[in-house]
């Protein structure tokens, strides 16, 4: 494999791109039993039916695990969105089907969202306090069981459009299965992150469609902010903070 | 091998699951010891630990506020104060162990139980004071209780538990009653709702909603919304100051607490005036948006205001506001859940709307209840007068507390601003808010009440014409009381036309002529009366107004005479309804319309027979639609009944023998009924002798006056017997095959009497039937108290039985009735093809329920097919 073409380069991984396929290697400290089941994720999600790009093989470059994917050439909706603003409806239009398409699909052995989200919770000692924690651990607890596949981190640089318009969705690095509001309230939160306005177009847009009131995707804010925090950006820590906050009417 | 442990010592910490399940432990341990106090103990441990709460009132209440962040000192103080003296002045008298009260005469008892070991997830809204309550009525109901402290809170509510504790031992209740987990965590909290017997959980909803997953039996609570309308009927200066009193108490953090205020129209320039005179905030409109902000992220209530002061609030939200400012106040217009105003905001902070109508700040109301307040209290300030519109409130708000004219965060927890609305900090939102309850929670909440019932016999009855005239020649003598005694004026005679044609009816005329009586006959009643017939009748005696009803004839004649009877007095009956089958008389569904109001009714029978005069019961068919009305109520019996043997001499055989030998089914059966006593048994017994005795001799001579007159006397009696006792089975089955085949009634009867005899005379039934007083199988032994009664011995019951059946069989030969239904000329196939039909109708008839044995459809067919072939 010549990897001398570098599309991405993140923390923990650097993505490759060479004779119609990516290959995502990750550093030399990863742990192996992540990215196979970064693989495993991806494999069953294929198995749904989704439109997505096929896992060719997990492999091992110069002692570093690697993921090997078919590309996709296009531009993502997230470019498209930027160079075409006129259109952002319309791009929108596209990026909400495509998430409810993924929330039709199930996929009984996928990680449970709900286990990940306590995980992450616990692992928020140092940041939030245990009253806190115990209000979220609370609030997770009481919202409903699904079962709908979540992508996780569904956000328009993670859709690939090809010349022809089909759309690919990639990076299922985070897929569980779960509450589909839960999956939306995080999309809103990274919408967020660096557009109120982009947000608000998201969730109304998303409730509209999917026939959900928009205090129940609300209700999931304050968990999918703590989710968020575990990535430790400092930067967006008194944000998230605001959102983590708040109080279980009594 | 070492066996386990099974004491494991609590630990001093609770801080983990298995430290949780040790302390559990040991609290059921000391709980079992609990439940066998008195109520004498129960009482003095109960006043002991509401004397230590209330001790405590202040240092809980500084403890709370320092912890939390939240709330007022003093109003925390009333709290607790309240928590330990109104709980404890309203169920100090209450009985919660033992026998809670008794009625020996009913037998029956209810005694109370305690529920073993209550979980309670207490708030850091009010954490003392609901520490208090809680640990209160468990005391109070021999309960144990483990509290699950929020960790904002967790201190002040273990130190609130501790003294409660603490005083209640020291007054003799068990070392560690009262328990609580001193490190919070959510896997303990879910631990101990799973492992308690019941849950009283204050909380929000998704505490509430985590213990009514946890598969226990939970009171919980939600959230409120409370909406205020100030109709312009309102004292406004007493609404205004009422809603600032409770608004501002401790800062606005109880759940009852008024969230917005519909002014209507006419007062709302005076209403916000008095708002501004007493020292509320009224938000200019960016300030609006930046409290909007500030009190409400993401649709969630910004922690950093709840139980602040308006001052506080104001300055986070980058308002400028005086600092004794009591309430900020947003006039907003949307009640939509999208206005951060509409929500619940536990802080000093309120909603203002404007209503044209009293039905406009209805509509918002239900709306901001729908929001986020179902179940829990509204509230209405109004001129009590006006008692139409609050009518319409309260049958508006679906909310389980609505006070009027009451501060609501006072009112709703009771016993200040009303005194039969229990004191509670915990209050039930009923179904609407997802709760069990929809009341203020109390020491009931936390009992069984179990109910001891001992067996007790029905009230019985024996009820009969307040006239019943016999002896032969009696009728003149007993028709002359309807002119000289009742001044009757108008007599309606209802016969048939055979009776008619040769007279009978004759000798009844000349006696009301001669008394001037008004008189008219109807005489076209046709064996198996129907209801064109009867509506015929009833036409005729619609035109002509009788104040008297005779009738004259056998079962057809009298049946038809009452059921006109019936439409002339209540023109509005529906025989559907009146037909309805029923297992107790006394309960039916279908009340009976009060009869005799128009005429008075006299029963005249002309064949010793159906007993008819006597009866509550009569049948009509309704030949269009094809279905019989069975009638059977009291209100039908006739007034007086004349038996008058002159009437009977002229008997042909057949009817003798079928008429006769039905009066033997009706005493016999009425002998066996569950529902027989000794008033019934008497009339039935001296009945059956009389035809056993008789009904040969009336059958070869009708002319025999004696035989006649025994017989008429028989038939009157037996009539007694079951209307008082009832039928059984074998009148069931008699009904259908009657009905389905055209055999006459008696002669139905007697294919089936002995049959039935041997049935019910079994010692090991296959069901027996339900009545009270019907102890066990013993219809064997009852048949041979009859054949004793007629003379008849054997050498035991069962041959003794044998012998009575063998009398029987002798005595419908000698009358003429042949052995099986087939000798009848029913068809074998024509039997057959109805044969299902007749058994699910026969086991439905009115007289199963009376039977000693509650019969199987499989045996009644059975009985139908023997009945049949003989065989």
């Amino acid at each position: 494999m010549k990897l001398d073409q570098i599309i991405a380069t993140r923390d923990k991984k650097t993505v490759y791109k060479t004779d119609g396929l990516v290959i995502k290697v990750f550093n030399e400290n990863h742990p192996k039993s992540d990215v196979f089941n970064e693989a495993l994720n991806h494999a069953r999600v294929e198995e749904t039916g989704l439109n997505i790009p096929r896992v060719a093989e997990v492999t091992q470059t110069d002692g570093k695990w690697a993921i090997v994917t078919e590309y996709v050439e296009g531009k993502t909706l997230a470019q498209m969105m930027e160079e075409d603003p006129d259109n952002l409806q319309q791009y929108m239009n596209r990026f909400v089907d495509l998430q409810l398409e993924i929330h039709s699909k199930s996929s009984p052995l996928l990680n449970k969202l709900k286990d990940k989200l306590n995980r992450q919770i616990n692992s928020l000692a140092g940041e939030l306090d245990a009253t806190t924690r115990y209000e979220l651990h609370t609030r997770l607890d009481s919202m409903p069981k699904h079962t709908k596949v979540c992508h996780g981190d569904f956000n328009p640089t993670n859709i690939i459009i090809d010349k022809a318009g089909t759309a690919y969705i990639i990076d299922w690095a985070h897929a569980t299965q779960g509450n589909a509001s839960a999956d939306a309230a995080n999309t809103y939160l990274q919408f967020s992150l660096y557009d109120q306005r982009l947000a608000e177009i998201y969730m109304n847009l998303f409730c509209e469609k999917s026939d959900t009131a928009k205090q129940y995707v609300q209700q999931w804010l304050p968990i999918v902010a703590a989710a968020q925090m575990t990535k430790g950006k400092e930067s967006e820590k008194a944000f998230l903070m605001k959102w983590i906050d708040v109080f279980d009417y009594q | 091998m070492a066996k386990k442990e099974t004491q494991t010592p609590v630990p001093a910490i609770i801080d983990s699951v298995e430290a949780l399940q040790a302390k559990m432990k040991a609290m059921r341990e000391a709980q079992k010891k609990f439940s066998t106090y008195s109520q004498e103990q129960v009482d003095k441990i109960f006043f002991a630990a509401a004397m230590a709460a209330n001790k405590q009132r202040i240092p809980l209440a500084k403890m709370a506020v320092a912890e939390t962040g939240m709330g007022v000192v003093e109003d925390k103080v009333i709290k607790n104060h309240y928590a330990a003296e109104y709980i404890y002045n309203k169920y100090k008298t209450m009985k919660t162990c033992g026998v809670l009260e008794e009625d020996p005469a009913f037998g029956i008892k209810k005694v109370a139980d305690p529920i073993g070991l209550v979980a309670a997830v207490i708030p850091t809204t009010n954490p003392t004071s609901t520490a208090i309550f809680k640990t209160l009525i468990s005391l109070k109901t021999r309960n144990a209780i483990i509290i699950s402290p929020h960790p904002r809170a967790k201190n002040c509510t273990i130190e609130a538990a501790r003294i409660v504790l603490d005083a209640a031992v020291a007054a003799g209740a068990p070392e560690g009653i009262i328990g609580w987990i001193d490190v919070p965590s959510l896997e303990l909290t879910n631990e101990v709702m799973k492992e308690a017997d019941i849950i009283l959980a204050t909380g929000g909803p998704g505490m509430v909603k985590s213990a009514y997953s946890s598969g226990k039996p939970a009171l919980g609570v939600g959230a409120g919304n409370t909406p205020v309308i100030i109709d312009d009927t309102a004292d406004i200066r007493m609404a205004v100051n009422s809603i600032i009193h409770s608004k501002t108490f401790d800062n606005g953090m109880i759940c009852a607490s008024e969230q917005s205020v519909t002014v209507l129209d006419k007062v709302y320039k005076q209403v916000k005036d008095e708002f501004i005179y007493r020292g509320c905030y009224f938000l200019k409109s960016d300030e609006i948006e930046k409290v909007r902000k500030t009190i409400i992220i993401n649709g969630a209530l910004n922690a950093k205001i709840v139980g602040q002061s308006a001052y506080t609030i104001a300055k986070l939200a980058g308002v400028d506001v005086p600092e004794k400012t009591k309430i900020l106040i947003g006039e907003v217009e949307s009640v939509d859940i999208s206005e951060e105003f509409a929500h619940e905001k536990l802080s000093p902070v309120l909603a203002m709307y404007k209503a044209k109508t009293f039905e406009e700040a209805l509509e918002k109301s239900e709306q901001l209840i729908a929001d986020g307040g179902y179940g829990h209290t509204s509230s209405l300030y109004i001129n009590t007068n006006e008692k139409e519109k609050m009518a319409e409130h309260a049958a508006r708000m679906k909310t389980c507390r609505i006070l009027v004219n009451t501060p609501s965060s006072h009112g709703g927890i009771g016993d200040l601003y009303n005194f039969k609305l229990n004191p509670s900090l915990t209050l039930g939102c009923g179904t609407w808010g997802g709760n069990s309850v929809s009341e203020n929670v109390g020491p009931k909440h936390l009992l069984n009440i179990k109910t001891v019932a001992e067996r007790r016999e029905n009230m019985l009855w024996f009820r009969t014409p307040e006239k019943v005239y016999f002896k032969k020649g009696c009728m003149p003598v007993a028709l002359d009381e309807l002119g000289t005694v009742m001044g009757k004026k108008k007599a309606f005679i209802v016969t048939d036309t055979f009776l008619y044609k040769n007279g009978y009816v004759n000798p009844i005329e000349q006696k009301l002529d001669e008394m001037g009586i008004q008189h008219t006959c109807f005489y076209d009643v046709a064996p198996d009366p129907t209801l064109t017939c009867a509506k015929e009748g009833t036409r005729q005696m619609l035109n002509f107004e009788p104040d008297c009803i005779i009738a004259l004839g056998g079962g057809s004649a009298m049946d038809a005479a009452k059921i006109m009877w019936v439409m002339y007095e209540h023109p509005e009956v529906n025989f559907h309804d009146m037909a309805m089958d029923f297992i107790d008389i006394r309960k039916r569904i279908y009340t009976f319309p009060k009869m005799g109001e128009k005429a008075y009714f006299v029963a005249i029978p002309t064949s010793s027979g159906t007993g008819s005069e006597v009866t509550p019961f009569a049948i009509i068919t309704d030949e269009e639609a094809g279905v019989k009305y069975p009638l059977a109520d009291y209100e039908l019996l006739p007034n007086m009944a004349i038996v008058d043997v002159d009437n009977m001499m002229s008997q042909p055989k057949g009817l003798t023998s079928a008429s006769g030998i039905d009066v033997m089914t009706h005493a016999l059966e009425a002998y066996a009924s569950v529902m027989a006593t000794d008033y019934t048994d008497g009339m039935a017994l001296k009945a059956m002798k009389n035809v056993l005795n008789y009904l040969p001799v009336a059958y070869e001579d009708g002319t025999n006056l004696e035989a006649r007159q025994k017989m008429a006397d028989a038939s009157c009696m037996a009539g007694m017997a079951f209307a008082n006792a009832f039928l059984g089975v074998c009148h069931s089955m008699a009904h259908k095959l009657g009905a389905f085949h055209h055999l006459p009634h008696g002669v139905a009867n007697a294919l089936l009497l002995t049959l039935v005899m041997k049935y019910n005379a079994e010692e090991v039934p296959t069901k027996m039937g339900t009545f009270s007083q019907y102890e066990y199988p013993h219809t064997l032994a009852r048949y041979v108290e009859c054949a004793n009664f007629c003379g008849i011995a054997g050498k035991n019951d069962q041959d003794t039985l044998d012998k009575f059946i063998a009398a029987i069989e002798d005595l419908k030969e000698k009358i003429g009735i042949k052995k099986t239904i087939a000798e009848y000329g029913i068809k074998e196939e024509d039997f057959l093809a109805t044969l299902d039909e007749m058994v699910e109708q026969a086991f439905d008839d009115q007289c199963t329920g009376a039977n000693p044995r509650y019969p199987l459809m499989s045996e009644i067919k059975e009985l139908y097919l023997k009945a049949y072939y003989g065989k």
